[in-house]
């Protein structure tokens, strides 16, 4: 059937089956394979995305679902300048990342996060990255980046 | 070759229709995070999934004479993020906070609950507590039920097939009405709750004038425990009454579901669940001993 929605931030058209999820779409029809395919049963949020700015599993939502609507997947997170951004700068400076595996899906969730609430607290921190599962990490570098950046973006909130 | 097809209603009366078209096989799509993981493991589950999810009369949460209403495609986070049912239902927030993670939350929805039945679904102890009424919309009749007599087994509901689950309806309970929801699961989050316990009740003063207790995950059918309410009932609260309704609570469910292999560890979290709960509505914060 024919799909028409909004990724990250351009409109995209696409014939695609009904029955595939957009975890699938994503991955094998728009060759967009940030978006990681885990569990595929929504308990890990490898394959967390922004739909109409709430964070959700692409696993769990079916492709014709998002037809009409907004998707922001990791590859729509970036720096002005293609760059990383904040964010993502301060998963590397904090060691937040080993794998990688988990890391599109907890930045998407660290952004959902930060688009609500720019004073969360560590407990706050940790119920928004809640349904991301990392294995490497411990969580702690991870829930220390998101907690620099909501300070980084309070100061520029204030300063811009 | 699609396993199934997808089409989206603008309307409740378009999405019964859609759900009662004549050979074909609909079931209703809301959040999808139970019906895709059926859709994948299931091949045959249906020719069509009708789209519901995007109905904004489905996500309507609203005050109506003395009732809340809650559309049955409101998402957990919607119906948590409510100040009308944080106000009137504070048990409903809390068993909503409580579902999963925000990916889960931001998916799957009320009325999905309710339908599915889960034994351990969390909001049913706080929808029975508020004797809350299901209301569902068939071709050519409305229905309504008290959610105690919908759901007649886990998994199971007198919602007949082709007709949609519209709204979950509760009377505002009376001013000075304390309720609450506490849950036990492996941990915080992602966790299906081994045992929750949903709780409602008013002092008139220094006597109990109402109260309401629902264990959830624990018996087949969600139920309030009367034996354990008419127990209460009238009495003052006190540490040793607390205690004693909450070994009635065990006695209660013991005669409902009999002993299982779960019974050693889950009879003695229901008797502490039990007293913090009545603890929480009717005494000042608890010692911490008690715990």
């Amino acid at each position: 059937m024919h799909i028409a929605f909004v990724l990250n931030g351009a409109p995209v058209s696409i014939e695609a089956p009904a029955d595939i999820t957009l975890l699938t779409l994503l991955r094998d029809y728009l060759g967009l394979t940030g978006t990681k395919q885990g569990c595929e049963v929504g308990e890990c949020g490898a394959c967390s995305v922004l739909l109409d700015g709430r964070l959700v599993n692409s696993c769990l939502v079916l492709a014709p679902q998002v037809g009409g609507r907004k998707v922001i997947t990791i590859e729509g997170i970036r720096a002005p300048d293609g760059g990383p951004n904040d964010l993502q700068r301060a998963f590397i400076e904090y060691g937040a990342v080993q794998c990688g595996f988990c890391i599109p899906g907890m930045i998407l969730a660290g952004e959902a996060l930060l688009a609500r609430n720019l004073h969360p607290s560590r407990a706050e921190i940790r119920a928004a990255i809640a349904g991301n599962l990392c294995r490497c990490t411990g969580y702690q570098q991870i829930i220390d980046a998101i907690q620099a950046t909501a300070q980084h973006r309070r100061e520029r909130s204030v300063h811009g | 070759m699609e396993r199934f097809t997808y089409v989206r209603p603008n309307s409740i009366p378009e999405a019964v229709a859609l759900l009662n078209e004549p050979g074909l096989r609909s079931l209703p799509l809301a959040g999808g995070t139970d019906l895709l993981l059926l859709l994948r493991h299931n091949q045959k589950t249906c020719d069509r999934v009708v789209d519901i999810s995007l109905l904004p009369e489905l996500h309507r949460i609203e005050r109506r004479q003395g009732w809340v209403s809650i559309g049955a495609a409101a998402t957990f986070s919607e119906v948590m993020e409510s100040d009308i049912v944080h106000e009137t239902a504070p048990l409903l927030t809390q068993a909503c906070a409580q579902i999963g993670a925000v990916q889960i939350r931001n998916m799957g929805t009320l009325g999905g609950n309710v339908v599915n039945a889960a034994a351990c679904a969390d909001t049913l102890p706080p929808l029975v507590c508020l004797e809350a009424v299901a209301r569902a919309v068939a071709p050519h009749q409305t229905l309504e039920w008290p959610l105690s007599e919908f759901i007649l087994a886990p998994n199971h509901t007198r919602l007949p097939a082709g007709a949609l689950l519209v709204s979950l309806d509760y009377p505002i309970p009376p001013a000075g009405t304390r309720s609450l929801f506490l849950k036990l699961g492996r941990r915080n989050a992602m966790a299906i709750s081994r045992l929750t316990v949903a709780a409602m009740g008013r002092l008139e003063g220094n006597k109990i004038a109402e109260v309401r207790l629902v264990p959830g995950s624990v018996t087949p059918q969600t139920v309030r425990l009367r034996p354990v309410e008419v127990f209460l009932l009238g009495q003052a609260p006190s540490p040793e009454l607390l205690r004693q309704a909450a070994q009635l609570a065990v006695e209660e469910v013991r005669r409902l579901v009999g002993r299982r292999w779960s019974s050693e560890y889950k009879e003695p979290a229901l008797a502490v669940l039990v007293y913090r709960a009545l603890h929480t509505l009717f005494l000042p914060p608890c010692p911490a001993e008690a715990h």
